[in-house]
């Protein structure tokens, strides 16, 4: 089975670079019960990219299978993997560690965090513009973690990064899409940029929202590893991010503010106690 | 018989992750990712905030050099 090729109908595929993508469902890899569970999930998901970290080695080396599952299901699927930079708080940092991603995983795309506050976990748009410039310099294909800030996403196009990833909401917290003015104005300005909603979606509902604003794909990791049931969740948020996408598509009606009656009868259906 | 005496190896100290780690002087940094047990390929490197290929770890480690072994793991 490929699911890169489930996720959507074969001709709606999306682009990084010569790189097509059928799948919208990018996954992180961390938190998951179990390395079962976590392969598990990444087929259920159809993903196309999966998302993995560095740490630093500390002594006891070991992370209990992840890593060589997360390989094992990327061979068996085809999926891709996304390295990030997480953890960084400069451009330095960020720069370094890319290279060292690029190194360790043997490929150029990296997932660009730089976070420049502790309590929301928000990017730094000014050391990211630094360090995606740099990155690019250097070959990478940049996948910057920003915010919904449309002048600073200009500035990370102008860098050279080939797609954006804008925060739904902070990492981790669930919310969903908290500013869709943001969101729908970086849509509309950027019309033919590619946009993936990156962290803050916490249930399939949100996702597909995200699908049907138009965003081309999004990346999630906590709704499906801090579910009850993973493997059940990551199928539920590939269904929704088809739904999304589907709808999208299809076209959203447009809304109104007072009811339009959908059955088409032409005045009093019944006469009974009407005007003789 | 033989009188002469093997001196210690001149020792540096590094800091490995974090930590003071003697070395002997001269120690190369593929050496010292040998000697803690990994293959070449299993982590990353860098020293003095610096990443270092993998291709340029013949350089000897100097005194008080600040190393840090990057290895993969799950992410989001």
């Amino acid at each position: 089975m490929n699911p890169s090729s489930a996720n959507t109908a074969p001709d709606d595929a999306w682009h990084v670079g010569d790189v097509a993508l059928a799948s919208r469902f990018l996954l992180g890899t961390a938190g998951y019960p179990s390395p079962q569970v976590l392969r598990d999930a990444i087929v259920a998901s159809g993903t196309g990219v999966v998302t993995v970290g560095l740490k630093r080695q500390l002594a006891v080396a070991g992370d209990n299978g992840f890593v060589a599952m997360i390989r094992d299901a990327i061979r068996e699927t085809g999926a891709r993997l996304l390295p990030n930079t997480a953890g960084c708080r400069s451009a330095r940092e960020a720069i370094q560690l890319a290279h060292m991603a690029r190194e360790l995983y043997d490929t150029a795309w990296v997932k660009l965090e730089v976070v420049g506050d502790e309590h929301t976990l928000q990017p730094d748009p000014f050391e990211l513009l630094v360090a995606a410039e740099q990155l690019t310099r250097d070959g990478f294909t940049v996948f910057p973690y920003c915010t919904d800030d449309l002048v600073s996403c200009r500035r990370l196009l102008d860098a050279g990064c080939p797609l954006l990833m804008p925060w739904g909401a902070p990492i981790g917290s669930g919310q969903g899409l908290l500013n869709p003015f943001a969101l729908r104005t970086l849509r509309e300005r950027l019309p033919d940029v590619t946009l993936i909603i990156d962290a803050g979606i916490g249930a399939p509902s949100h996702a597909a929202q995200a699908l049907e604003m138009g965003f081309d794909a999004v990346l999630l990791n906590s709704a499906v590893s801090q579910a009850s049931d993973p493997v059940t969740m990551a199928r539920a948020f590939r269904l929704a991010i088809e739904a999304g996408r589907a709808a999208r598509q299809a076209g959203v009606m447009a809304r109104q503010d007072y009811a339009v009656a959908s059955t088409p009868v032409t005045g009093n259906p019944f006469l009974i106690g009407g005007a003789p | 018989m033989n009188d002469t005496v093997s001196l210690p190896a001149e020792t540096i100290e590094i800091r490995l992750d974090g930590q003071p780690r003697p070395v002997a002087a001269g120690t190369t940094l593929a050496a010292l990712v040998a000697s803690l047990g990994h293959a070449p390929a299993a982590v990353s490197t860098a020293v003095n905030g610096d990443f270092v290929p993998r291709g340029l770890r013949e350089r000897p480690l100097a005194a008080g050099d600040v190393v840090l072994l990057f290895q993969p793991i799950v992410g989001g």
